[in-house]
């Protein structure tokens, strides 16, 4: 099915469907099997086709490369963050107002949510903003330990109130002890729950409701196949259906985990990013504190369309 | 639409097929593209659909089909028949004794599920009256020994293991213990042995998150394995994983030998609520409710058990097929310490196809 790739049909009239599908055939494969979402390599594909079709083919061009020239604008255009956050700059305008700047990590169970809310402390360290965690886990055992274990290793003070509290009053003390010691960041920790569980994602809107964070950040792996596209969507659903609020927060950010863990197969950062709108702000690519970059978006449509 | 209902569309594919007057070409390929894409859309590694597809076309040769055969049949028989090729290893996993002791030792990437899963398992087994007991020999990640620690007390399952004793802020590396005080090997050794002289049958020991691309964490892993002595390995595999899965797994069997697989994380979709107990699953089968959650045990089995698929075809060794592949022996269906359950291959393939009886469409 490769070779219809290099068919050329230059000089021929107008683009017709049928001339495009071998080419988005394949190409629609490659995205898969770079672990984009079937249904968005599908959407792209389709919106790709839409942009070409009826146009004409500039003589001694391959109906691939044509193709494939549109399909890269596209997915640098997805990639591509419309509204771009730049957390210290608000971090210090949050200051400034003399609160402290919160962020709330959540996702799926087991993603690296802990871990890289550590990375991240880690990260405001090296700019000379003060950090604090909360422990808002109160359910996973160990939770509660492990962040305090990343907190002593950072040499950073962390609020905690063990297990079976309400996270979303403990957040909310956190939030009041961040404001006397004078923290300019509180790094909220919460439990993975799935996206399907109604009184886990209730629970978690209503923390999002009483705290009112600066920064929603999703946290999810870069393994993750196709159930991306469920995962983002329905917290977004979730966190709006949800909420008590007539204008409910949703999904600010997203945080992409083990990505030294997928080698080429980078296609969730796609799948998420479609979904939801929302940019990755950051990319976690292993197990230590500086295990922490931005996303590139030319290296990821480079691979994706390898 | 998120993930495509794949038996649904399986079966949906099939009886398309069933309507048309005549089977030719065109009608198998629809019908071929049809399971190709829903098993696409479910993760299943993209060279393994491709492969099946090919293998079905192979063993379907419409024009040797003798006019009068019933083609439908045959076809939809080839497709059963190559999905239990997938996933049928054809030979049960070690399964232990009770009152014997076995050492069971639990890999899989990070965050996947093992430390819960250890309890899960140590839970089932000893509500069966055995004696169960865990080791920690995650020396690596924050909190293990506590989070391995209070799911054993609440449980009431003995346990070995280590405190992390928290150095400060001087290298950056997570590993929350200084280089001696963290082998994960002499901790695993320590702890079996401990168990073994306490007349434990089933000891377990839990192990550090892993990937393929750091060496030496598989080689820490291959280390434990040849300590420990493992009657089984299990691979814990999460429900969610995508296209990555089938280079992880191939290499962790690589690395080790793993005999059995784990699927965790299956309530991420599940739409009926409350476990299946093992009696109550044949019941379950016929409620497509659950289909969703099915979905997933299909596609992360074939993503962890057919790692040589393609192989085997090429020169079609049922023995290497056995030495190889794993099957999956329990699924969990949520953070709780019994949301556990059995997990059966043969039934799930005929359900998923549609077809009531699995019986008859075996290859013998
Ligand atoms: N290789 C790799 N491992 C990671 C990365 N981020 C996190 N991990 C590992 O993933 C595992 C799970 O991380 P956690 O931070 O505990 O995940 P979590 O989302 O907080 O988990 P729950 O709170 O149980 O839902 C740990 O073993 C981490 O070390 C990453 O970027 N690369
Ligand atoms: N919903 C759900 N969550 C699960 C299931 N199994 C495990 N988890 C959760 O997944 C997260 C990670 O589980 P762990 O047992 O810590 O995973 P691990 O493989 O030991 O992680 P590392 O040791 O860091 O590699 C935790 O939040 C668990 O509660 C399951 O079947 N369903
Ligand atoms: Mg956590
Ligand atoms: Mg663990």
């Amino acid at each position: 099915w490769f070779s219809s790739m290099f068919q050329s049909i230059a000089g021929k009239a107008n683009l017709q469907k049928s001339d495009l599908e071998p080419a988005l055939k394949a190409l629609k494969d490659g995205l898969m099997t770079k672990n984009v979402a079937e249904e968005i390599a599908e959407k792209l594909c389709e919106s790709v086709a839409a942009s070409l079709e009826g146009k004409r083919l500039a003589s001694f061009t391959r109906i691939s490369s044509t193709v494939q020239a549109a399909m890269e604008e596209a997915l640098v255009r997805i990639l591509t963050p419309r509204r771009s956050i730049d957390i210290l700059r608000d971090v210090h305008a949050a200051k400034e107002q003399g609160k402290p700047y919160v962020v709330v990590f959540v996702g799926v169970n087991g993603v690296g949510k802990s871990t890289n809310l550590a990375k991240v402390a880690y990260w405001l360290l090296q700019h000379n903003v003060n950090v604090m965690m909360a422990a808002c886990d109160t359910f996973r055992s160990g939770a509660v330990e492990q962040l305090r274990t990343h907190a002593r290793r950072l040499q950073i003070p962390i609020f905690e109130k063990g297990y079976e509290k309400d996270p979303a009053i403990v957040a909310k003390e956190a939030i009041q002890e961040a404001s006397r010691n004078g923290s300019d960041v509180v790094l909220v920790d919460t439990a993975g729950r799935m996206q399907d569980n109604e009184p886990l994602m209730r629970a978690l809107s209503k923390l999002i409701y009483v705290n009112s964070p600066d920064l929603v950040l999703f946290v999810g792996e870069a393994l993750v196949g196709n159930d991306a596209v469920d995962q983002l969507s329905k917290f977004n659903q979730k966190l709006g259906d949800l909420s008590p609020s007539p204008d409910p927060r949703l999904i600010d950010g997203i945080l992409l985990t083990k990505f030294d863990t997928i080698d080429d197969k980078v296609g969730a950062a796609l799948s998420m990013v479609y979904i939801s709108g929302a940019p990755v702000m950051f990319v976690g690519c292993g197990q230590s504190y500086t295990d922490l970059k931005k996303l590139n978006v030319k290296s990821i449509v480079k691979t994706l369309l390898k | 639409m998120v993930l495509a209902q794949l038996g649904g569309t399986i079966s949906r594919a099939l009886q398309q097929m069933s309507n048309a007057t005549i089977i030719d070409e065109k009608v198998l390929n629809d019908c071929l593209n049809e399971i190709t894409r829903a098993l696409l859309q479910s993760d299943v590694q993209f060279n393994l659909v491709r492969d099946m597809q090919k293998n079905i076309k192979k063993i379907v040769n419409l024009d040797d089909l003798a006019a009068g055969h019933n083609k439908r049949k045959i076809i939809q028989q080839a497709i059963f028949n190559e999905l239990c090729k997938i996933l049928d290893p054809g030979k049960p996993s070690f399964t232990p004794k009770k009152g014997k002791t076995s050492v069971i030792m639990f890999v899989g990437l990070q965050g996947s599920g093992k430390t819960t899963t250890c309890t899960k398992y140590a839970f089932y087994h000893q509500k069966k009256g055995w004696k169960p007991a865990l080791v920690c020999a995650d020396t690596f990640r924050a909190g293990a020994f506590d989070q391995l620690k209070q799911n054993a007390t609440k449980a009431k399952i003995p346990f070995y293991g280590r405190f992390s004793c928290i150095p400060l802020f001087v290298e950056i590396d997570l590993s929350c213990n200084s280089y001696t005080e963290s082998d994960p090997v002499r901790i695993a050794v320590e702890g079996v042995e401990r168990f073994k002289k306490e007349n434990c049958d089933l000891i377990i020991v839990d192990t550090s998150g892993r990937h393929k691309q750091e060496a030496a964490l598989f080689e820490e892993m291959r280390q434990v394995s040849e300590a420990t002595k493992p009657d089984l390995v299990i691979f814990v595999m999460d429900s969610s994983i995508g296209q990555a899965a089938f280079d992880q797994a191939q290499a962790f069997k690589q690395s080790v030998a793993v005999g059995a697989v784990i699927i965790t994380k299956m309530d991420g979709h599940a739409k009926g609520g409350g476990a299946l107990s093992a009696r109550a699953r044949e019941v379950e089968f016929e409620q497509w409710g659950r289909i969703w959650s099915w979905e997933k045990v299909l596609v992360s089995c074939i993503s962890s058990v057919a790692s040589d698929y393609g192989d085997v075809h090429k020169d079609d060794s049922h023995n290497q097929v056995a030495a190889t592949k794993s099957p999956v022996i329990f699924i969990g269906t949520g953070e709780h310490m019994d949301e556990f359950e059995v997990f059966d291959v043969k039934p799930f393939v005929s359900r998923l196809l549609g077809m009531g009886d699995w019986s008859g469409f075996m290859d013998k």
